[in-house]
């Protein structure tokens, strides 16, 4: 097996059509869909989170690897810090939200998630879109006066149904490849 | 340092830091910046630690760096087809030779004056040939980078700085019978599932070390939400009697250690209650990361005995002194089949506050590619970075390393007193030390032990 990915497996270049306008009633619905998003998980709302997750999800995080320069598109290995489906995403929410002694997240973190640069595709499925959208986040936690930040690019395919869109596919491709976050117990 | 007032130090620290007759550890130890400064040399640059797998680097030139203490080394494949491990520090400037992190290179050339290097560290030459830019004063042949003592077992990539010290196989002792039932039991071994997970936890790294040391106790508590959503077994209303395999067989050798948990627990988590005999169950369940095809080929690489060991209670969880971790580990596909996670963390310090946590994930070659997907995506769940086990742990050693700041909280101390003691089974070999029951404190202290002897060696 390979130990690498080609990260136009993780942008999905090929996937995109025509692009969305900025400011055109798509692009504002998928930003307003990202902002939502946001602020369920900086407020630990992880059933409103779950809904919005589509039952075909898929949700990556490849580990970063440092090349010379000449492979800096190639820069992902096939082992992910996350590598989850709908199921395993469902397991990690049932964990956080029925017991009572998830500790990695008990005293909670404060989040803030900043979602920028937003870019907007249509697809060959006219419910779908191909997202491209930068992602800023401080966590903070208990007395700690410093915070942990993470920068990230996230390619996202979002659907479009009757209750609004959803997510059916992520991949986060996070700028460090030593984390400086002990953990992911939060989500991307 | 002087080397007298260093032994003295170390002499007088030691007995600071462990009460061996108390079986407690100063928190202190946590904390200590000269001691650290001192581990550096004594741990990590004596022991063999384990840095990588051969299946990272396949081909002629491959290289990935890595971590020894605070030392990056070039892990190379170099043109004789074994894998060399050199210093990353070239011996003109002590500039850095490798800047990424893996690749393929026939020819290491330093950036800054150009010195040039092969995979396996020998010297080629500085620019400008004629002009004898490395001076005639040393040889090329002593101007390669600093090369260290390299042992591959089982596809696992080890080193080491101490020339003269105990081969890997001394260093094991015992224990490798038992290792070799995890990393050398098929005929193509183990694979990486791809380059590491790496990421910063801010704790002494002992903190990790000594509870890679058969730490079962720690289950209940710390991992309870996973113990209370099912997905490490056990019914949750007998949840502290029964699970997750609290009574088992802990082993220990030369401060490295394993779990061993018995098969019929694992059997009855996953199928229910049955009347197999060991070798039945063995036969219908075979050890984590073993399906049902590789069984025969881990049937004839076995002997006897360890097949007996592997029927009753197989190795899942442990550590190999000083600073790796090891989950072997039965895991639910996403098929919804029980198959394995097979994970190895190393523990590399950054300073005494601080460890780089690196994460393996591993399949037998033999495996199916469709399901080395899945044990890759079962591991990432559980383990590592996102791992909903292991996220619980990354959240306690930076407690434990913030109390020991305090003048106050840095005379506590850790306690070993919950004592199983050696009680072998009769039918159970005689290699290393064997505690048969409810896991205790046992072989956490032998990794203390083991520590103390490293470090106090040349005092």
């Amino acid at each position: 097996m390979s130990l690498t990915v080609a990260i136009q497996t993780l942008t999905r270049e090929d996937e995109r059509r025509e692009e969305v306008p900025y400011g055109s009633p798509v692009y504002n619905s998928v930003v307003g869909f990202l902002i939502k998003e946001a602020r369920f998980l900086d407020h630990r709302q992880f059933k409103q989170w779950g809904d919005i997750l589509a039952e075909d999800l898929e949700y990556k995080a490849p580990v970063r690897i440092t090349r010379r320069v000449q492979g800096f598109d190639d820069e992902f290995g096939t082992i992910g810090h996350f590598d989850d489906d709908y199921n395993s995403m469902m397991v990690r929410l049932t964990r956080l939200t029925t017991t009572s002694n998830a500790w990695s997240e008990d005293p909670a973190s404060r989040t803030r998630r900043f979602v920028t640069n937003v870019s907007v595709w249509e697809t060959e499925n006219p419910d779908e879109y191909e997202v491209l959208n930068y992602l800023f986040l401080t966590r903070n936690r208990a007395e700690s006066k410093d915070y942990k930040q993470l920068s990230a690019e996230r390619y996202d395919r979002l659907r479009m149904t009757a209750n609004g869109f959803q997510l059916a596919r992520r991949s986060i491709l996070v700028d460090q490849v030593v984390l400086g976050m002990p953990n992911f117990a939060i989500f991307l | 340092m002087k080397m007298e007032a260093r032994d003295a130090y170390l002499k007088q620290a030691m007995s600071q830091f462990i009460d061996v007759e108390n079986r407690e550890v100063s928190v202190a130890a946590l904390h200590d910046q000269q001691l650290y400064e001192l581990e550096l040399e004594n741990i990590f640059a004596k022991a063999w630690l384990m840095i990588g797998h051969d299946s990272e680097i396949p081909n002629t030139g491959d290289y990935v760096v890595r971590l020894m203490g605070e030392d990056q080394v070039i892990v190379a494949r170099a043109a004789d087809g074994q894998v060399h491990v050199s210093l990353n520090v070239c011996p003109h400037r002590a500039m850095h030779v490798c800047l990424a992190d893996s690749g393929n290179a026939r020819v290491h050339k330093c950036i800054y004056h150009g010195w040039a290097f092969r995979p396996d560290g020998s010297f080629i030459g500085a620019p400008v040939e004629r002009e004898q830019m490395h001076g005639n004063i040393k040889t090329k042949e002593q101007l390669g980078l600093k090369k260290a003592r390299v042992q591959v077992y089982g596809g696992l990539i080890f080193a080491t700085w101490n020339h003269d010290g105990p081969d890997l196989e001394e260093w094991l002792g015992d224990m490798k019978f038992y290792f070799d039932m995890l990393f050398d039991r098929t005929d193509k071994g183990l694979e990486v599932l791809g380059p590491p997970q790496r990421l910063t936890i801010d704790a002494n790294w002992k903190t990790a070390g000594e509870q890679s040391a058969c730490d079962g106790f720690h289950t209940l508590t710390l991992h309870g939400s996973v113990i209370d959503i099912g997905a490490m077994g056990g019914e949750s209303d007998t949840e502290h009697e029964s699970a997750p395999a609290m009574y088992g067989i802990n082993l220990s050798g030369n401060g490295h250690s394993l779990r061993c948990i018995p098969a019929d627990t694992s059997w009855s988590l996953a199928h229910g209650k049955g009347d197999l005999t060991p070798e039945q169950r063995l036969e219908a369940f075979p050890p984590p990361g073993i399906t049902t095809e590789l069984l025969p080929e881990l049937k004839k690489n076995m002997s006897a005995e360890q097949l007996h060991v592997l029927a009753k209670a197989p190795p899942v969880v442990g550590g190999m002194f000083p600073n790796m971790n090891i989950l072997f580990i039965y895991s639910p596909l996403r098929d919804g089949t029980l198959g394995a996670a097979l994970v190895l963390h190393t523990i590399m310090p950054k300073g005494p506050h601080h460890f780089e946590w690196t994460t393996y994930y591993f399949a037998e070659r033999g495996t199916p590619d469709h399901v080395k997907e899945m044990m890759r995506a079962a591991a990432t769940h559980g383990t590592g970075t996102s791992g909903i086990i292991e996220q619980d742990d990354s959240d306690t050693w930076p407690h434990m390393t913030e109390a020991a700041r305090g003048v106050i909280g840095r005379t506590e101390t850790l306690k070993y007193q919950a004592i199983l003691g050696e009680n072998r089974p009769a039918d159970w070999p005689d290699k290393a030390k064997v505690y048969e029951g409810f896991g205790k404190d046992d072989a956490q202290w032998e990794w203390w032990l083991a520590y103390h002897k490293l470090m106090t060696a040349s005092a």
